[in-house]
């Protein structure tokens, strides 16, 4: 046998059979797949297949032309914006806005909509405060293109260079679609990060892994086989909630889905590291549980799980934005709701291949086969 | 006269500035199944570790094959086969499966039938490791040993725990083995084991070799200074009578 060939033998053997014996193994079952679905289930019925993501927003309405009273109407009809109606002035809306009952205000000033020319014309102002401030950009941008809808319809110009820029994100975006990246995430952390530091202690104590070491297996040709078949796994996970997502929660998928699993077998990658470097590092798992604990727990509260990350305060953003599990999260997130490429992923692919490579270079480091 | 296979000069191995193994020399013989004894304590399964590689060295040094085992452990390893004092397997693993990934840990693809059959555990092919029983296990443990091949196979304490019919089965297959021209290194605490079983016997304390020969010279050295045991006229012991009771198959 060729060199390559032999030293990728002990790979494919493991992976097959690696595959194979998770499905064997109902706790594993109900880990990887069970519980997260239980989470698709609970979540998908609280927000319901169909209801929009939308903002409570107060409208103040200065202006008395024709215009503006429709556009209000159509701010009222609209799903997306949930208007506060016990908001009458600018006061009431900030006092709201600072006990965070409202995400921001849309001012229409008294000479929206009035008739200047051929078009009525008009400048609206969304107000929002500084804890908002992704929600009210959010606002600020669904108005542009609620806006320049309207322009269109009003003032067909044939403009000879222009920019077509899509944005999906505000066509029926709904609660549903948000949460299931989410949900998504906490399938790879726990795929990822509770799997193996269980998982390596327990085989350390039982002396699985030094047969193991007694052979002639690289500790990198022990990691790219366990690494493979978590990702293997991961995908067949992910793809169960696709289809459960689909058929019971009406998901709408954005992006394609070959960027979609790439982004799932780098986040395992990513994550099953850092399982591997505290399983791979614990002698036993009193001392890995504890320290997955301190791991997993931020990640899981600061990643946008559970809670957007825009609700944050700015400053613990910045700090979210370079934990790990987010930029997967993100990735995830806006292949499904924006249907971003790869190459719109930029900044987030740098922050996981950067959290890749020390994560790997501890795990090699810390290893011990028993 | 067999060529020697293992060499071990002057081995050492330090704790806290004890010598816990200390500069043991011995050499073992190509067929040879050689017995390591020696009360808890007294650096056997030190000794075995060092050898297999799993455990530096820190003095003398120790070749197996003509290769020395501080330098080359990956070598070593592809030599050797290590039966461990409690073989465990990943669970729900079937034996086939088992046995493949242990044979294409040392880059080789095998046919895990063949080694099943060669410690009668072809009914078992599709079982899973912890559903053996203890004797099953050490057995299927000996085909997961020697499925790359080795040359020079280690037992650490083979038969403990095991019913007097397991044992048995797993001194024929120890000595199956050792016909096939693999050279076998085991340490036990029974004595009747070691005399049956073993060519010769190294006994060890405190982590030296305070005797070196083969069962019966060590026997009759004792007798020659004059050591008489309470004598007895049965010709049969408790064991005998046990087995001859319950037969010699296998019982799991």
């Amino acid at each position: 046998m060729s060199n390559w060939k032999q030293n990728l033998l002990p790979i494919t053997t493991y992976v097959r059979i690696d595959v194979k014996r998770l499905f064997r193994d109902k706790v594993a079952i109900f880990f990887v797949f069970g519980f997260p679905l239980l989470f698709l289930v609970i979540f998908g019925s609280i927000f319901g297949g169909d209801n929009d993501i939308s903002f409570r927003v107060g409208l103040l309405n200065q202006s008395d032309t024709k215009f503006a009273a429709e556009f209000e109407k159509q701010l009222q009809d609209n799903d997306v914006f949930n208007v506060d109606e016990e908001v009458n002035s600018l006061d009431d809306a900030k006092e709201k806005m600072n006990r965070s009952q409202l995400d921001a205000t849309i001012i229409l000033p008294d000479d929206f909509g009035v008739q200047k020319g051929e078009y009525p014309s008009g400048q609206a102002t969304v107000l929002y405060s500084q804890s908002n401030q992704q929600a009210g950009q959010t606002l600020g941008t669904i108005l542009e293109g609620t806006f320049k809808d309207i322009n269109e319809k009003l003032a067909p110009s044939v403009e000879p260079f222009t920019v077509k820029t899509e944005s999906t994100a505000t066509k029926g975006l709904t609660q549903f679609d948000y949460t299931f990246s989410g949900i998504l995430g906490f399938t790879l952390l726990s795929l990822g990060v509770f799997g193996p530091t269980t998982v390596f202690p327990r085989l350390k104590q039982r002396g699985v892994l030094r047969r193991y070491h007694m052979t002639t297996i690289k500790v990198w040709q022990y990691f790219t086989g366990n690494v493979l078949s978590n990702s293997i796994v991961g995908l067949i996970a992910v793809a169960i909630m696709f289809v459960v997502a689909f058929l019971f929660f009406d998901l709408k998928m954005r992006g394609d889905y070959f960027n979609l699993a790439a982004i799932i077998v780098l986040g395992t990658i990513l994550l099953f590291g850092i399982g591997l470097a505290i399983g791979g590092w614990a002698k036993n798992e009193n001392q890995a549980a504890p320290i997955s604990q301190i791991v997993v727990l931020p990640m899981m509260f600061l990643s946008g799980v559970f809670f957007p990350t825009f609700l944050m305060p700015e400053l613990l953003q910045n700090v979210t934005k370079f934990i790990p599990l987010t930029p997967i999260v993100e990735s995830v997130r806006l292949i499904i709701t924006e249907g971003a490429t790869l190459l719109d992923l930029g900044p987030q692919l740098a922050i996981i291949f950067g959290w890749i490579v020390i994560v790997y270079i501890l795990a090699f480091k810390l290893f011990r086969w028993e | 006269m067999a060529k020697t296979i293992v060499e071990v000069t002057n081995l050492t191995k330090t704790y806290d500035r004890k010598n816990v193994v200390d500069g043991i020399s011995f050499s073992v013989k190509q067929g040879e199944i050689f017995g390591i004894l020696g009360p808890n304590g007294a650096g056997k399964t030190t000794t075995l570790e060092m050898l297999e590689a799993m455990r530096p060295i820190d003095g003398g040094n120790a070749t197996i094959d003509g290769i020395d085992v501080a330098t080359h452990p990956y070598k070593i390893r592809k030599l050797i086969g290590v039966q461990p004092q409690t073989p465990a397997f990943e669970e729900k693993t079937k034996l086939t499966e088992t046995l493949e990934i242990f044979s294409a840990a040392y880059g080789e693809k095998v046919d895990p039938m063949k080694f099943l059959r060669d410690v009668q555990l072809e009914e078992k092919a599709h079982a899973y490791p912890e559903n053996l029983s203890g004797g099953q296990r050490q057995r299927f443990s000996i085909a997961v040993a020697l499925v790359h091949g080795p040359k020079v196979f280690f037992l650490d304490e083979p038969t403990t725990g095991l019913d007097p019919q397991a044992r048995r089965n797993l001194w024929d297959l120890v000595r199956e083995v050792r016909d096939r021209g693999v050279t076998v290194i085991m340490t036990t605490h029974y004595m009747d084991e070691a005399e049956l079983l073993c060519d010769r016997v190294a006994v060890m304390d405190e982590g030296k070799i305070i005797a070196l020969d083969t069962p019966k010279n060590l026997i009759k050295d004792l007798l020659k200074k004059g050591f008489k045991k309470e004598q007895h006229v049965e010709q049969a012991n408790l064991e005998d009578v046990f087995i001859d009771l319950t037969g010699k198959a296998l019982r799991e």
